[in-house]
């Protein structure tokens, strides 16, 4: 027979009955949209980690408080990491140049009139450079390879100084949408405005300022912010010491190991943390670099796979097991047929090969359902995942080729017991 | 008569056994038999007595447990599976009692089925125009269109001739092919294989009834596997 006919005859052996060829499909149908919408869901999952981490410089290393639960509460796990063990952290540990530190806090800022809930960072000198290096966000009016400079994120005046950062200085930075709502279209620059109970002096206004990757949208809103030393921060909103997050920055890249230990060294120290009956020590702080979130990364991205390989290759055995089951049916229903067939010079490759292929059929229909089913859910399974789901382009083909697999593999059973037919027996078959 | 005709059909010492429940059931016992080009033959017997049995025989749908088989100077059953299939799609046309058409298939398309299985040999319109041609042969071209379900015994008879003649086949094997009509239709039938006989055709058929018989231009009569030569039938109607 030949390929034309082939198909023709295996598509009126499908289309024969409809709605069992459908459901015969749902199997697959499912098996192969839970592939691409796992694959979607790791695929976000990955691009959302990237993105996020990906202001983490190689030469960087992100120290935070270590937390615990106590009675079902968050809290410190020991003592807190403080503005001070930033700010002395550069003189005491060789390897490391400089610190950034950050805190957040809310609080009501007020201009004549105009009364504001604002997020209100705490900052130390260099954040703007690190908005910059961090390719986070971006003017909303940058041109595309435009370079990202200091003096394009800045509308007007400037950003506060280690000095002001060091003498806990009334001062603040207005991000554009924050300067709008307090001054409407005044300059706001000079102007004392009041944050919580505290005058402060607006120094600077960032400019208009965009995401520049939409993934990133749970993030504040980088218009809305108010920047403040974050000495005054801490003097203004907290009666004790808070925790700060602190980015060490390591003067050798190739040498961030050594970094490490001699910062987990210096912290030690001033936690008073001492080795236990082990010689181990309870840190209460993190130690994160690019590195540890990769291999951390990968190693959850390699059990993911694992996981989902083990629940499509169920999945696509269950329904190859229903489609092996519609065969034998479909077989022992055809039995005349396949006499006829016979009778008329059809040799038992050709039997073989028009049974075969309606297996492929039935379980490429489900392969290509399926895709467009995993495709449509892709938003479903985002929603339910904060927003980190992106299509794998290469789940498709693998999809489809698994479902010809399939096909084969439950196919050919059934097929080659309809060849093995005894003709006569086949003829008189009622 | 010009000379005898070429001998399509010849079998020597024909034998089959069947194991069954423990028994040995022997079907045929040393069948001899000669079926000339032209030739329009009648196999009666009663019920068990192997002329169904030789029909698949010479069909190539079942191999002798002992014998030879010569169709058309070719020693059939020294072949493979696949080259009887082969042979049984050009040089053979089955018409069966129950008529054996594929429900969902249009008349042509029933009829064109054996073409689709010589691989490259008819495209999909010639295999159209094929079929068209043997249903004008067989007077049902106006159904071409139409399925069995909507035709009448009669009407699938000849359809399945026309799909036992679209091959151009060296015999018909006819297994009962008024069993299943009323008596006005399955003289029809008869006078269409008469006239497929007249044109040339060499047709064996197998029948219990000796009134259809007749229409033959010789009757062998089987008994317990074996075959009796019987007279030369007088054609009727």
């Amino acid at each position: 027979m030949s390929l034309g006919d082939l198909l023709r005859t295996s598509l009126r052996g499908v289309s024969a009955n409809k709605l069992r060829a459908v459901l015969t499909m749902l199997g697959i149908i499912i098996g192969v949209a839970s592939v691409i919408a796992m694959l979607a869901l790791g695929n976000g999952a990955r691009a959302a980690v990237e993105s996020r981490f990906r202001s983490l410089g190689a030469n960087q290393v992100q120290i935070s408080t270590q937390m615990a639960f106590d009675d079902d509460e968050l809290v410190t796990a020991g003592k807190e990491l403080t503005y001070e063990d930033g700010l002395l952290m550069p003189e005491n540990v060789e390897l490391v140049d400089r610190v950034d530190m950050s805190i957040n806090a809310q609080g009501k800022a007020r201009f004549g009139r105009a009364t504001l809930d604002v997020s209100v960072t705490g900052a130390t000198p260099s954040a703007l450079e690190s908005f910059v290096s961090a390719g986070e966000i971006q003017p909303v009016n940058r041109q595309d390879g435009e370079a990202l400079t200091l003096e394009s994120f800045l509308a007007f005046g400037r950003f506060f100084t280690l000095v002001e950062v060091l003498e806990s200085g009334p001062v603040c930075v207005l991000g554009s949408q924050t300067a709008t709502d307090l001054f409407g279209g005044d300059d706001p620059l000079g102007q004392t405005i009041w944050v919580n109970r505290a005058r402060c002096e607006v120094i600077g206004v960032l400019s208009e300022l965009e995401l520049v990757d939409e993934s990133q949208r749970y993030q504040r809103n980088p218009n809305e912010i108010l920047l403040m030393p974050i000495s005054t921060v801490i003097r203004m909103f907290y009666e004790e010491e808070p925790s700060v997050m602190i980015t060490a920055f390591v003067a050798d890249e190739s040498r961030m190991d050594e970094a490490k230990d001699q910062i987990k060294a210096y912290l030690r120290q001033r936690h008073d943390i001492q080795p236990d009956a082990n010689g181990e020590y309870q840190d209460d702080f993190n130690l994160t670099t690019r590195k540890d979130i990769l291999g951390a990364q990968q190693e959850a991205a390699n059990t993911f796979s694992l996981l989902l390989a083990a629940m499509v290759i169920f999945s696509l055995i269950v329904g190859g097991i229903g489609i092996m089951n519609v065969m034998l049916v479909s077989v022992t229903e055809r039995t005349r047929e396949v006499g006829v067939r016979l009778a008329v010079g059809a040799r038992a490759r050709d039997i073989v090969l028009q049974f075969l292929l309606e297996a492929i059929l039935i379980s490429v229909g489900g392969g290509v359902l399926g895709v467009a089913v995993g495709i449509l859910s892709i938003p479903l399974a985002a929603s339910l995942n904060s927003g980190m789901a992106l299509l794998e382009p290469g789940s498709i083909p693998l999809a489809l080729a698994v479902a010809v697999v399939i096909g084969i593999l439950f196919g050919i059973y059934p097929a080659l017991r309809a060849a093995r037919l005894d003709p006569i027996e086949a003829l008189r078959y009622e | 008569m010009n000379g005898p005709s070429p001998v399509v059909i010849q079998t020597v010492g024909l034998t089959r056994q069947y194991a069954m429940g423990g028994a040995v059931v022997h079907a045929l016992r040393g069948v001899d038999l000669m079926v000339h080009e032209g030739e329009f033959l009648a196999l009666m017997g009663s019920s068990g007595s192997g002329k169904s049995t030789l029909l698949n025989m010479i069909g190539l749908l079942d191999r002798p447990t002992a014998g030879q088989y010569r169709l058309e100077d070719v020693e059939v059953f020294s072949l493979s599976r696949d080259d009887l299939a082969t042979i049984r799609g050009r040089r053979i046309g089955f018409i069966f009692q129950n008529f054996n058409l594929l429900p969902r298939y249009s008349t042509w398309e029933n009829v064109a089925l054996p073409l689709a299985y010589r691989k490259g040999e008819y495209r999909s319109e010639e295999q159209y125009k094929k079929a068209m041609q043997m249903l004008a042969r067989v007077g049902l071209n106006q159904r071409a269109g139409h399925q069995p379900m909507e035709l009448s015994g009669g009407e699938r008879q000849r359809v399945a001739i026309a799909r036992a003649l679209v091959t151009e086949p060296a015999v018909l094997l006819a297994d009962e092919p008024t069993g299943n009509l009323d008596s006005a239709t399955g003289r029809e039938i008869m006078a269409l294989l008469s006239d497929l006989h007249t044109e040339g055709k060499t047709i064996i058929m197998v029948t219990h009834d000796m009134n259809i018989a007749r229409y033959a231009s010789r009757i062998c009569t089987m008994r317990d596997g074996t075959l009796a030569e019987g007279e030369p039938a007088y054609v009727t109607g």
